[in-house]
């Protein structure tokens, strides 16, 4: 009892966020980064057992699927992973990206009336280097690493200023377009209306004249 | 890996809290602060979960980016089901809760809307979860010989200093980030309102002006084909 405990709790999260899902339900979160960077996303799950009423790690044949799409809904992943998986990429374009979960769970809708509990964690940019590994690579001491740590996490900074630098762009254009074609709008609806006004008019003087009436 | 290393994996293993070398490759953890941005259907309630320790705190800072009205309903629920807050059609709230043991389940709510769908963010700040030490503990890691620890010392704090600042400019810039969405999506909505109702507009006018003539017209059309 006490070594299953341990072992739990060495394997399971400390303060992880989860939710529940259908076997067949897809969710999706949408992240929105710079270019060129890291996003790494882990996630842990659980199957509901009815006869024990709780959540057991699910069995070794119930994996999940990743799908993460590009903000030109590109597909620029697409795999299954175990019921614990680690997955990873970097993003090229900057924009909103698409990440989406579902299980792979081969029943149709109606019957598959399992729950599963998925821990999820998504860390972006700076948070996914790993410095214990840096610090093993280059050599550094205490202080080098934590001053490359500083550095790594004002990189990230500038890239998401540059970032929103490029959004309030687009952001402005789409304003300043919208501005124009009200005020284009209005000026042409005048001269639609007056113009109308005056054909109405000329259109039916002519055909009363015609009509003898006037 | 290196015999010590599995000694100390082996030797760390019975230690409930994996904050080490081996936890950080293997034990799954989540970061301190996490955000997430996800879509919610209409009629539709979504509610997750945050596992917590005893006093240590949690703020969670929520916002609707997009959807007719931006507005959700958010509440929180302690781990023993009683009810801490409610915010009923708000468009953006930040809570803190001071924690105890368990699980704490906080959810979205878009039951009240039959058509339109919300686009939530939502941000998870915790604080004080871990009891024991500082876990960037790299100290195993590096190599070299510090001399001088005396000003290392004050050498360090000023960099946890700068540090923790920097973490504080990341967080306003991701808030930033999220209003800045929302007001981006208010303005491609307006963009996109704007260009229907002109098409439609020019195609009314068009259409009654016509209706017009020809119903004057008709008025007058030769009577005699009706009178006999």
């Amino acid at each position: 009892m006490l070594a299953s405990f341990l072992l739990l709790s060495w394997i399971s999260s400390i303060s992880a966020l989860y939710f529940h899902i259908g076997e067949t339900e897809k969710k999706c979160f949408i992240e929105e980064i710079p270019d060129e960077t890291m996003v790494i996303g882990k996630y842990r799950t659980q199957l509901w057992d009815k006869q024990s009423g709780s959540f057991l790690p699910a069995t070794p044949g119930l994996g999940m699927h990743v799908e993460i799409k590009d903000p030109d809904t590109k597909i620029i992943l697409s795999r299954q992973y175990g019921s614990d998986g680690r997955f990873t990429f970097t993003s090229h374009t900057p924009g909103e990206h698409q990440i989406c979960l579902h299980s792979n769970s081969t029943k149709m809708a109606l019957f598959a009336g399992g729950k599963l509990r998925v821990h999820l964690d998504i860390q972006v940019g700076e948070h996914t280097n790993n410095y214990p590994e840096i610090a093993a690579k280059d050599k550094l001491t205490e202080l080098q690493l934590r001053v490359r740590q500083l550095l790594d996490q004002v990189e990230q900074i500038q890239k998401e200023q540059n970032y929103q630098r490029y959004r309030e762009e687009r952001f402005r254009m789409t304003s300043e377009s919208t501005n124009q074609r009200v005020l284009w709008w209005s000026i042409t609806q005048t001269l639609i209306l007056i113009i109308t006004g005056i054909w109405q008019m000329k259109h039916l003087k002519s055909f009363f004249e015609a009509k003898k009436l006037v | 890996m290196t015999p010590v290393r599995r000694f100390l994996c082996a030797w760390l293993v019975s230690l409930p809290l994996a904050w080490d070398s081996c936890g950080v490759q293997a034990a799954f953890s989540q970061a301190m602060d996490s955000d997430f941005t996800l879509n919610l259907p209409a009629g539709r309630k979504e509610c997750f979960y945050q596992t917590m320790k005893r006093d240590a705190s949690m703020e969670i800072e929520y916002q609707v980016l997009d959807g007719a009205g931006l507005d959700v309903d958010f509440s929180i629920f302690s781990p023993s089901g009683q009810l801490l807050f409610n915010d009923q059609r708000k468009s953006d709230g930040v809570h803190t809760v001071e924690t105890e043991d368990g699980d704490y389940m906080f959810c979205f709510d878009n039951t009240f809307s039959t058509v339109s769908d919300k686009l939530v963010f939502f941000e998870l700040i915790l604080d004080n979860m871990d009891t024991d030490e500082d876990p960037e503990n790299w100290k195993e890691y590096v190599h070299g010989i510090d001399t001088l620890d005396m000003k290392l010392e004050d050498i360090m704090d000023t960099i946890n200093n700068v540090k923790a600042r920097l973490s504080k400019s990341v967080q306003i810039q991701t808030l930033l980030r999220a209003f800045e969405a929302r007001d981006r999506n208010i303005q491609e909505s307006n963009f996109e309102r704007v260009n229907f109702w002109s098409v439609v507009n020019l195609v009314v006018m068009v259409m009654v002006s016509g209706v017009q003539v020809y119903l004057v017209r008709s008025l007058f059309e030769d009577k005699k084909k009706i009178r006999t």
